[in-house]
């Protein structure tokens, strides 16, 4: 299967100024790929502009092997392209229902969302009618990836999954993006914790200054480099 | 997520994609319209009003009639330029209180059938209000 989303010399810059110089990625279906990398690397950039909501200077953006660059954003998210932002993005003053249901946009019934959400998320259906903003961080992750996945998307793109959770939760919601990969979505994380996500991703990319520094299977070395990014020592 | 017909959500993604068009990256720049809306707006007053000035400071009907082209065609210039504006502007915020609308309208509707079904239609009670 050739790559669902791929990323060729993207340049992109914000105010003027240049954050990403010429990233090259590809995810495949049913693949997880890691983006990993310093505060400030231009990681969210990467993912923005993977989504359509942020426009390349230059490069190219291929799904399912077609040239998307410039494509409006609303109709990447209709073909199946689907961004959990970091902050979740939930409608802290609506229910879980209710926010659950912002997804009819998409032309599932209410029915179908709600057996998705809690067939995937038990926890959620005991917290249906509880509004989204009074709900703990992990179940508002959750809350933010049903929604995701009420989509029916085809790349789920992640970011900062990990942001302000216990250790424990982070490690059950990555074992559901296991299980929506192994379901042939292609998705893409961007974590700057190495460790929580490394676990179940099948290929890694290190983003430094806007550049993928190194990329390849999340072995011993890609490690290793990584505690020397981040430390500050030599590999 | 394959379907029936052993067609996968990938393959139905890159079928989608194929279908999807993509319209001219230049065709869409709404700030820059925007922007264009705001400036025509305001350039259009100020030339109705520097057109008044002018009409208003001599005594020369040519210069009067001057003033007067002048002015239309500020006051021209401001419609365009707030139609413009509205176009981009609005749009955005009364689609998304159109959608807020309609889910508002569709949760009436199943409250309201939940009651009816709720309502034992054989009674002589009136339906609770």
């Amino acid at each position: 299967m050739n790559a669902l989303l791929e990323l060729r010399g993207i340049r992109a810059a914000h105010d003027g100024i240049t954050v990403l110089h010429g990233v090259d990625l590809h995810v495949r279906a049913g693949q997880v790929v890691a983006l990993l990398g310093p505060n400030g690397a231009g990681k969210t950039t990467t993912l923005r502009v993977a989504a359509g909501l942020h426009p390349a200077q230059s490069g190219r953006l291929l799904l399912g092997g077609r040239d998307v660059t410039g494509a409006d954003p609303r109709d990447l998210a209709r073909a199946g392209v689907c961004l959990i932002p970091e902050g979740r993005g939930v409608f802290p003053n609506l229910s879980v229902r209710d926010n659950l249901l912002m997804m009819t946009f998409t032309g599932r019934t209410r029915a179908e969302i709600e057996d998705i959400a809690y067939g995937r998320f038990p926890a959620l259906a005991r917290r249906r009618s509880q509004a989204a903003g009074t709900l703990s961080g992990g179940e508002q992750q959750m809350l933010a990836l049903a929604r995701g996945l009420a989509t029916d998307p085809a790349v789920l793109l992640l970011d900062e999954l990990s942001m302000g959770l216990a250790p424990l939760i982070v490690a059950r919601l990555y074992d559901q993006v296991a299980e929506i990969a192994r379901q042939g979505v292609a998705v893409l994380i961007v974590e700057q914790f190495a460790a929580a996500v490394l676990g179940i991703a099948d290929h890694a990319a290190v983003v430094v200054r806007g550049r993928v520094e190194r990329q390849g299977r999340p072995d011993g070395g890609l490690r290793d480099e990584l505690s020397a990014l981040y430390l500050g020592s030599s590999a | 997520m394959t379907s029936m017909s052993g067609e996968t959500r990938a393959d139905r993604f890159v079928q989608e994609l194929s279908e999807l068009r993509i319209p001219d990256p230049a065709a869409a720049r709404t700030t820059l319209w925007l922007r264009l809306g705001a400036t025509l707006m305001a350039l259009g007053l100020a030339l109705a009003a520097s057109a008044y000035l002018v009409s208003h400071t001599t005594q020369n009907p040519l210069d009067q009639r001057d003033g007067l082209a002048l002015g239309l065609g500020g006051i021209a210039a401001t419609v365009v330029g707030a139609a413009l504006f509205l176009r981009y502007s609005l749009t955005g915020f009364l689609r998304f209180w159109m959608a807020r609308q309609s889910y508002d309208l569709a949760v009436l509707a199943d409250r309201l059938s939940e009651r009816d079904a709720r309502h034992d239609l054989t009674s002589t009670d009136p339906a609770p209000r």
